[in-house]
């Protein structure tokens, strides 16, 4: 703070085609300062790097050191290591909101270094999202929730629809809940060349979906101590669905091997009818080059369970700062600049979901000059998700513990190991006892 | 003071340094830990004496148990085809006259592959969807795909048979290396005396062979009892938990969970079973070499 000084900028930016609002820009003299930054890697997370590090550096006459970038688990653990060992030689760092209650104490507290302009051009309730214990520990890069993707013919198709409407006796339309989505999954699906739907079928991955289902069906995975509570109808009927569609082979056979690349490869190559999935595949799903269903695919928010809720489990990306780091304020900065409306417009235009309501305007405003109705049916669809549906899942430091602990009996059940009750005991059991553990009760 | 300095404690000081810096400070450190309820996350937890509270729940934690019993039989099947096949192979390519150089050099590529780029491409073999085994069985008629990697016996088998293909050219070379150091006479005047190419294995060549087997063994032990990348990669110990080894669930115990305290725990009890594969091989061993009158 003393060596350098901080300056605070109210400017209207223009970047590209659009015209975002008025933006608290975030610049310095940073010559002389280097920062230690360890990085989220993978084809849709570095993009973002290879504009905004240059920019910075070109306007602040700071450096960028990237010690390392790596998919979010190998960092989450590089970071769990870092902690343990006390060598916190680095400056900012990715994080999700997921993970973020794991790390303790050893990010920066933002709201004492960034102005409340500069946080005013994010959206409020991610930023609730983003504050851990009171404290704000991070900055949203972008934000994650599903929606259902859909080959279009399948619907349009006349012999689908009257097959369809005499064997179950509702109309085939895009589903609105769960059970017609199980519905339709048995009816387009012709194994081994056509399924219709699939899951991620393993760790985070699938206790995410269950819990969001188990959410939507009217449940809860805690009650107010931190109990688990999911042992429950709402439980049983959430991971009845799994095992339904996984019975029926509506699903591909090594499902429970499955993570997100496999499914957002397995929609685009035409083999699934429905994919629940981000918006982060938008874009690829309708390039021809890489995808078979390219030009005919439909979107909806994702469908409802039996409570009436829409499923919408989600999080955010984004970038933190040590308590360790020794120049804060260009930390600071950076951390700016990584989610500045330009930042957050290069990530729009490759389909994910900004974190300032100034960048969903203009993105949709650009869609709409460009005349490009799927991207501008993406991003109105997103944002109704994240703004009706989205819901994070409980904010402590033991839920990677937990989902390590319910993941394996979820695929027990499926698997028909055991049965939906027994495995949900079992699951309940090993919870209770990371929360005793963890002194919530 | 001029005495010690003298003696021999000033040539081994240096051993004993580098010894105990990088092997015994290390094991006391994760002995201790194993005694505590650290968490990476949570450094405070590493002073924290919890006595054999770790070990307790262990004792009576039933996917632990499964795990072990798991590793025991995963090392115990592909350690035995794994000398199978590398024997088979050294006794092959011990007989070719002609570019058995380049054999013995092809022999060793698949142990340049990192054991994560492995488990990827049996990953990929075996996936039920795209994967290339089931679609060449489709061509034979297999109309439905088989679930290599979630059938619990499937995905154990598929899971060994990247390992014993990554690993199986250890044995043959060690092995290799052995045959070509028998000496011929002795192979020689059996056939002399009428003995087949059977009599002549069985009496000659394996006697002669056992302690590079036993070498080999003991070597292989350490590193399947250690099997991670490829399981790993392949399967991440599941689906539930059906293919999971001691070193997915300590790995995902310690770095996944953070739970470095009882990771460690686990760590110290299934040492346990590398000690006994070690000694049983070790034993082995020198009674192989007593039979050969090395010792």
């Amino acid at each position: 703070m003393l060596r350098l000084f901080l300056s605070l900028i109210l400017a209207v930016s223009f970047f590209g085609s659009f015209s975002a609002k008025a933006e608290t820009e975030l610049w310095g003299d940073y010559s002389g300062v280097t920062l230690r930054v360890k990085l989220i890697g993978g084809g849709q997370y570095e993009g973002l790097y290879n504009e905004v590090i240059p920019w910075w550096e070109e306007n602040t006459g700071g450096k960028i050191e990237i010690v390392t970038q790596k998919n979010h688990f190998e960092l989450d653990k590089e970071i769990k290591k870092d902690i343990a060992s006390g060598n916190l030689d680095f400056c900012v760092a990715s994080n999700h909101t997921s993970f973020a209650a794991q790390y303790g104490s050893i990010y920066t507290d933002l709201n004492d270094i960034m102005p409340a302009s500069v946080l005013a051009d994010y959206t409020p309730l991610i930023l609730d999202h983003s504050t851990v214990d009171g404290r704000l520990v991070q900055m949203p890069r972008h934000s994650d929730v599903s929606s259902l993707y859909y080959q279009k013919s399948l619907y349009e198709d006349a012999d689908n629809k009257a097959n369809f409407k005499a064997e179950y006796g509702y109309e085939l339309t895009p589903p609105d809940t769960w059970d017609q989505v199980k519905d339709q999954s048995i009816f387009f699906s012709n194994p081994p060349d056509f399924y219709g739907t699939q899951y991620v079928g393993k760790e985070e991955a699938i206790a995410g979906r269950f819990y969001e289902l188990v959410v939507a069906n009217g449940g809860a995975l805690f009650d107010e101590d931190y109990r688990p509570i999911f042992n429950s109808d709402a439980g049983v009927e959430s991971l009845e669905w799994f095992i339904d569609l996984y019975n029926a082979k509506a699903v591909p056979e090594g499902v429970l091997n499955y993570l997100w690349d496999d499914t957002g490869l397995g929609f685009a190559s035409g083999t699934i009818a429905m994919n629940l999935d981000w918006a982060g595949w938008a874009a690829f799903f309708n390039d021809p080059e890489n995808s078979k269903v390219a030009g005919d695919i439909g979107l909806i928010r994702a469908p409802m369970g039996s409570g009436g809720l829409r499923t919408g489990w989600s999080g955010s990306h984004t970038f933190s700062m040590t308590e360790t780091c020794p120049n804060k304020d260009a930390a600071a900065s950076f951390l700016w600049a990584l989610t500045s409306n330009k930042a957050q417009m290069i990530e729009a235009r490759a389909g994910l979901s900004p974190t300032r309501p100034a960048i969903w305007d203009a993105i949709i405003a650009e869609k709409e000059a460009e005349g490009d109705e799927f991207m501008l049916m993406v991003f109105e669809t997103f944002k109704q998700s994240l703004s009706l549906d989205a819901f994070t899942p409980p904010l402590i430091p033991e839920w990677i513990e937990f989902t390590n602990v319910l993941y394996p009996e979820l695929q027990a059940a499926i698997l028909g190991d055991k049965t939906p009750q027994e495995a949900l005991e079992t699951a309940s059991k090993k919870a209770t006892e990371i929360m005793e553990d963890a002194g919530y009760f | 003071m001029k005495k010690f300095l003298n003696g021999p404690w000033v040539l081994i000081l240096p051993t004993i340094i580098v010894l105990t810096c990088v092997v015994f400070l290390p094991l006391l450190i994760s002995l201790w830990t194993s005694f505590t309820p650290f968490k990476l996350t949570k450094p405070d937890t590493l002073y924290r004496f919890v006595g054999f509270r770790n070990y307790e729940r262990l004792i009576g934690d039933y996917d632990f148990w499964v795990a072990f019993g798991r590793t025991v039989l995963f090392l115990t099947i592909a350690l035995n085809l794994e000398l199978v096949f590398g024997l088979g192979i050294a006794l092959l390519i011990n007989k070719i006259t002609y570019a058995q150089k380049t054999l013995r050099t092809l022999m060793m590529f698949p142990m340049m592959f990192s054991p994560i780029l492995v488990g990827f491409q049996w990953k990929y073999i075996f996936n039920d969807n795209i994967g290339l085994l089931n679609n060449f069985l489709r061509e034979f008629g297999v109309i439905n795909p088989i679930p290599w990697l979630v059938d619990a016996t499937l995905a154990n088998i598929s899971i060994m048979a990247a390992e014993i293909w990554s690993s199986t050219s250890v044995f043959a070379i060690l092995l290799l290396a052995g045959l070509m150091g028998i000496p011929k006479d002795p192979i020689e005047a059996a056939k002399v005396d009428g003995c087949n190419s059977w009599q002549v294995f069985k009496n000659i060549t394996l006697p002669f062979l056992m302690p590079f087997i036993f070498i080999a063994m003991t070597i292989r032990s350490l590193d399947v009892a250690r099997a991670y990348d490829i399981v790993q990669m392949m399967t991440g110990g599941g689906p539930a938990k059906r293919t999971e080894l001691l070193w997915t669930l300590i790995s995902r115990t310690g770095y996944v969970d953070a739970k470095m305290g009882m990771a460690n725990a686990m760590s110290y009890i299934s040492i346990f079973l590398s000690i006994a594969f070690t000694f049983f091989f070790f034993y082995k061993l020198m009674e192989a070499r007593k039979i050969l009158s090395y010792d």
